[in-house]
């Protein structure tokens, strides 16, 4: 049944009413234009916000280019040197463990025991506890190990785009020395040094953390080549050989420690040092490394001290080249060596360079090791001529203004030049002034990104609440225009003010002068139109009204709570369990309206009412159909609510129960999405469960509207349950991939074959498919009285609503293929909430309500925490990743990342739409009203996301020197940020520019009157 | 409209809705015998000072927040409550009804049963499904004994839930607020699971109970 012979069927058609629907339909698409303009420069507003607060929150450091010189003097005591990285190599990892410590776990202790091990190690050794600065990623660490700077935090977001290092740095210094330095390995070093390595240099691709041997092996046979063979007495062209091996942290990420993998890696590692120490001659240096740790997941980035621990240890052929503390309690190994020796990272940079005869880089601020030195000369010249170098940055960077501090710098520099032992003070307060002032804010910034972020959230609430949605539509004639204008003026102004006066000062070029003129001019340009007809004052009045209303109240109670949680470190900690009990909180109070149906003056619904008397009985639906918005709740309205609220409640709090924990979370807290449960049986056969309950779960919501018809069994029976079969063959290899030891199948390509085609099914065929308009509603001849000519439709009543949710079953397919089993059953769950409440504010009349959608923004964080994330770097994972592609590609790495992150937020967003749309009959709100409705409903979804950015903005900025700040306040807020730029887009282009506006005109094709 | 011919051919009806619209016609024609007019009087005798004291032994008298010796006092001062204050201050139509022993007796049980509701709701809430069961089982027993009063009025009405739901509503009410303390990183004794939920319920009857008739 085409759409063309049921319109012939149905409708009767002149000339007359042609012209009329074609002008109708001309303005509504005129309307919808105008409309996606606005939420577009609305989202422009809210980024360019963004912008400004995290270019003025987010720390930089000032970079010098200068390049130390060599010094006259020979100091070095090595000619050559291997320096071998093994990534994530945490302390424990290399030191005898007892096997009756608690945490003691024969996967990761005790195998690597060639840095310990006395017998082999004729000559002299050192070994230290490796002390990172947070961030721990590698990029980050290894400019830390090489420059002897400390990062900021704007530096971890460029791990996926290591450039070269421009300031001084060790192997800088190697080359200029005219030293050969082999390199393999990680190709984070051929990223950042490519200049300076010898032409031999064999860089690996380091990020798939899939691959676990590849890099490892190329390290291996590198060494092989260069070292091993012919023994100690073959002439090498080398001066430094570095390798760097990935398999510890790769085991790590897709395993976690605790696996029988990270065991036979440790063994691998193991052998290979010793075959190095074996192989090395007298004139070498040996040093073994970490760049961090990893934590209990086996995942780093953050500042924990499992993730901040990691490994040094020096050795020489040489008898007696060190001399260690005497005190033997300083290498202490019992309790996993929490009392071991420490030693900062930056510290390796000078004590390298005196080891081999190099000038110390020019940004070093680190503190050569005293064990090195066996004499007193020896460590007075050390110290010496670090303390040259020191007081020589702090000079020409010029950077320490407080001139308090500078006389106490100067004070302990001259006592360290009398007594060399007293350097030490010296450096810790140069380290330690450093700090404090690569943690300086741009106060201007921040606070024209707070301005911004105001204003733009006074308008999201003045257009898509406090102005009727009417209204609106028609003001949507006025927005644009008068937006376009003003972004124009205002960027003359702005930029003539700049180029002239070079005023605002904080705007430091034409790029950003624009950007806030740009923002001015929308600012104003929206505020002008409203004010023409309404006051500030009128408003306040309209904003009070609204909030004397219940189901509005316990909207902003609800938004009010979490946006509040930022106001302290433990709520954001525990905002996965808080976000929950809120969602929860809400279905409980449903549930308690169904149940006793208290009296309450909904005015909403009073209104909904009111226009569809007026409306309803226009298209033919029975005037009881059309009313029954006036009714109180019939019996069977109040049970089927009440049912719903019961399984929102019930599977948030199962969802709930899913959870990775973060780290502050300790010992209250559980992780049951880990690897194990992942790939476990259990969690497997959940996942083939759920091939089947989602797409029957779904067919139970539509056939609540009876619009189970046409392209519904098509789309929900064939495509959905064919996906879901596939998705669960792929995520099936991968856990058999996972948990089978001696799995000897190379099954990559199908792998990635498979991953292939449901991604592009899922992505781009299903939404073309959608383009093409599927309708799910059939003419029911059977029940059909033969003599009036008239039939029934199937699905009349849902016609919106059913076609709409088939673009968001594509979205799901989407998400699904990108998220772990675990998190698949989450989802499964997600959509139960989701119908739930959109058949709940169905049933209590509160399509209009801010409730809604703030129910589902609830949804999307509760459901963001139970797929296995959390608001910290480190636990986002970046293994899905590599489900597409076998390297970093540019849009699948990316997509599949994004997707993963944010894939309920970008589930709700399309959702929100549905709130208006679901179990809306056609022809009782014309095409703008409708669309007015739709848009002032994504607008809610946008005002909670923005509120909780500001509050984010707001506390972060509050809490900048608190000592959580870097670990809990700052992702948070990073996360926000991200959620809400994500969530603009897929409203603006998704929800409203793609989905809505050809729904509501191809149903309006069908059924105009 | 089905509810209007239940109403017509049955004598007592059930209903937990005060929703009333429906009826409201039918409250007019006749004046309701069977249903006389119930309200709380606005005295101060139904301020639970016995509340105040169990709050006052439970977080300074009672060695470190006993919670089982708590229930034990606070079944037999909710029942002294009810029979010398709270029912005494309950007008049906135009009199007071003299306390009833066997409800007294049948309310106890029910108290008792509208635990395991209690309990599933509460894990629902967000509580640890098994490993503090008893905990959780602690804190919905004395929920429940709090609303014991009104449970007990509830059956002497006829089931008519209407005028009691407040109490209940702000005993739930207290105890939800005063999850606020349990994540904050405070480390204090008090925090441990279900002592801060307890202290709310009791914050919230003793509100409840005093302010109740006014509301």
């Amino acid at each position: 049944m085409d759409e063309r012979s049921i319109r012939k069927s149905l409708l009767g058609t002149s000339v007359e009413e042609k012209r009329l629907y074609r002008s109708r339909i001309q303005k509504f698409r005129k309307c919808h234009t105008l409309y996606v303009i606005l939420l577009a420069s609305l989202a422009a507003l809210q980024f360019i916000a963004i912008a400004f607060f995290t270019r003025g929150f987010l720390l930089t450091r000032q970079v010098l280019d200068n390049v130390s010189s060599p010094f006259p003097n020979q100091y070095g005591k090595f000619d050559k040197a291997v320096v071998l990285v093994i990534d994530a190599l945490r302390f424990d990892f290399v030191i005898p463990v007892d096997e009756s410590h608690p945490q003691h776990n024969p996967n990761y202790h005790n195998n690597i025991k060639a840095l310990w091990n006395d017998e082999s190690l004729k000559g002299s050794s050192l070994l230290f506890k490796f002390i990172a600065d947070p961030p721990t990623t590698t990029l980050q660490r290894l400019k830390g190990l090489t420059t002897g700077s400390l990062p900021t935090f704007i530096d971890a977001g460029s791990n996926f785009d290591g450039s070269v290092i421009e300031e001084d740095n060790l192997i800088k210094q190697l080359y200029l020395a005219q030293k050969n330095v082999y390199f393999a390995g990680d190709d984070t070093w051929s990223a950042l040094f490519h200049p300076f390595l010898s032409a031999q240099s064999e860089p690996y691709p380091s990020l798939n953390v899939w691959d676990l041997d590849t890099v490892d092996n190329g390290v291996m046979s590198y060494f092989e080549r260069h070292l091993l063979e012919g023994g100690q007495t073959r002439h090498r062209d080398w001066d430094v050989l570095v390798g760097h091996m990935l398999g510890v942290d790769h085991v790590g990420h897709k395993y976690g420690p605790n696996h029988f993998t990270m065991r036979e890696k440790q063994l691998q590692v193991d052998e290979f040092i010793r075959k190095i120490i074996a192989a090395i001659d007298k004139d070498t240096l040996l040093i073994v490394m970490g760049d961090h740790g990893m934590d209990h997941t086996g995942n780093h980035g953050g500042d924990s001290i499992d993730e901040l621990e990691s490994t040094l240890f020096l050795y020489s052929k040489r008898p007696d080249m060190w001399q260690p503390n005497e005190d033997p309690n300083v290498y202490d190994v019992s309790d996993l060596g929490k009392n071991y020796k420490q030693v900062n990272q930056i510290d390796l940079v000078p004590t390298l360079s005196l080891l081999l005869n190099l000038p110390i880089p020019f940004n070093s601020l680190g503190w050569p090791l005293e064990e090195i030195a066996t004499s007193k000369k020896e460590f007075d010249f050390n110290v010496r001529l670090t303390l040259q170098q020191l007081s020589n940055y702090k000079n020409v960077s010029g950077m320490v203004t407080n001139s308090e501090r500078q006389a106490e710098l100067d004070h302990l520099w001259n006592l360290a030049m009398e007594n060399p032992k007293l350097g030490f003070d010296f450096q810790r307060n140069l380290l330690e002034t450093c700090k404090d002032l690569w943690a300086r804010f741009d106060f201007w910034s921040i606070g024209v990104g707070i301005t911004l972020l105001v204003f733009s959230l006074i308008l999201l609430l003045t257009i898509t609440k406090l102005i009727p949605s009417i209204v609106v539509s028609q003001m949507v004639f006025e927005f644009v225009p008068w937006i376009i204008v003003m972004i124009f003026i205002s960027n003359a102004c702005f930029q003539g003010v700049f180029f002239v006066f070079q005023q605002p000062a904080f705007v430091s070029d034409t790029l950003w002068c624009s950007l806030l003129a740009t923002a001015v001019g929308i600012v104003i340009g929206t505020f002008i139109p409203i004010f023409d007809r309404y006051n500030i004052k009128w408003m306040v009045v309209r904003f009070v009204e609204d909030l004397s209303e219940y189901w509005t109240r316990i909207g902003v109670l609800l938004l009010t709570v979490h946006a509040l949680l930022f106001t302290s470190n433990s709520f954001t900690i525990w905002e996965d369990r808080i976000v929950a009990f809120l969602l929860i909180t809400l279905g409980m109070l449903t549930l308690y309206e169904f149940v006793f149906v208290p009296k309450r003056q909904s005015t909403s619904a009073l209104l909904t009412a009111t226009i569809s008397e007026k409306q309803g009985t226009a298209s033919g639906a029975s005037q009881s159909t059309a009313n029954s918005d006036s009714f109180p709740l019939t019996r069977f309205a109040r049970l089927l609510g009440a049912y719903h609220s019961i399984v929102l409640v019930v599977c948030t709090r199962i969802a709930s129960t899913i959870t990775i924990c973060r780290e502050e979370q300790g010992e209250y807290c559980t992780p049951t999405f880990t690897t194990e449960t992942n790939y476990s049986l259990w969690c497997m056969g959940l996942c083939l469960v759920i091939v089947a309950m989602i797409p029957s779960c779904i067919k139970g919501y539509y056939n609540l509207s009876s619009s189970y018809q046409a392209a519904a069994p098509i789309w929900i029976d064939i495509f959905l349950k064919s996906f879901l079969f596939t998705n669960f063959i792929y995520w099936t290899l991968a856990a058999l991939e996972n948990s089978v030891s001696d799995w000897s199948w190379n099954i990559t390509v199908l792998k990635f074959t498979i991953s292939r085609i449901i991604a592009g099914f899922a992505l781009i065929a299903s939404n073309i498919g959608w383009m093409m308009g599927p309708l799910c509603i059939k003419l029911n001849l059977h029940n059909a009285d033969t003599k009036s000519h008239r039939a029934t439709i199937l699905g009349y009543s849902n016609i919106y609503g059913a076609q709409y949710f088939l673009l968001v079953i594509n979205a799901l397919m989407g998400i699904f293929l990108f998220n772990k089993p675990l998190a698949q059953v989450s989802l499964y769950l997600m959509c139960n909430q989701m119908l739930s409440i959109i058949e709940i504010f169905h049933l209590l009349k509160l399509k209009e309500n801010i409730v809604g959608p703030f129910a589902l923004a609830l949804l999307s964080y509760s459901q963001f925490f139970s797929t296995g994330h959390q608001a910290t770097i480190p636990a986002i994972q970046w293994d899905v990743g590599f489900i597409l592609s076998e390297t970093i590609t540019f849009p699948l790495t990316h997509l599949a990342i994004v997707l993963n992150t944010f894939g309920p937020l970008i589930i709700t967003a399309l959702t929100v739409a549905l709130l208006t749309l679901w179990e809306q009959p056609p022809d009782v709100l014309k095409p703008q009203t409708l669309l007015g409705r739709l848009v002032s409903n994504c607008g809610l979804l946008l005002v909670y996301h923005t509120v909780l950015c500001l509050s984010s903005f707001v506390w972060v900025t509050f809490f900048r020197r608190h000592l959580m700040v870097w670990k809990i306040f700052c992702p948070r807020y990073l996360f926000a940020g991200m959620s809400l730029i994500v969530v603009q887009l897929v409203v603006t282009f998704g929800a409203v520019a793609l989905a809505s506006g050809r729904l509501i005109r191809q149903i309006n094709d069908i059924f105009w009157k | 409209m089905s509810l209007k011919n239940k109403r017509s051919s049955v004598k007592k009806s059930v209903s937990f809705s005060d929703d009333n619209t429906l009826t409201r016609n039918n409250l007019k024609k006749h004046v309701d015998h069977d249903n006389p007019p119930v309200y709380v009087r606005r005295t101060t005798l139904t301020v639970p000072w016995h509340i105040f004291a169990l709050l006052y032994y439970y977080i300074y008298i009672s060695n470190s927040y006993d919670t089982v010796a708590l229930l034990y006092l606070l079944i037999p001062l909710q029942i002294t409550y009810l029979v010398f204050q709270f029912n005494k201050s309950t007008v049906y139509g135009k009199k007071l009804l003299k306390i009833k022993l066997p409800l007294v007796l049948i309310s106890l049980c029910a108290t008792l049963l509208l635990t395991i509701p209690t309990t599933v709701i509460i894990i629902l809430f967000g509580a640890p499904l098994i490993e503090k069961l008893f905990e959780t089982w602690l804190l919905s027993l004395h929920l429940c004994f709090l609303a014991y009063p009104a449970v007990y009025q509830v059956f002497n009405g006829d089931f008519k839930v209407g005028l009691w739901k407040r109490y209940f509503v702000m005993i739930v009410v207290g105890a939800w607020t005063s999850c606020i303390v349990i994540p904050l990183d405070w480390d204090r004794y008090w925090q441990t699971w279900p002592i801060p939920v307890v202290v709310g319920g009791y914050l919230g009857a003793l509100v409840g109970y005093s302010i109740g008739a006014f509301i």
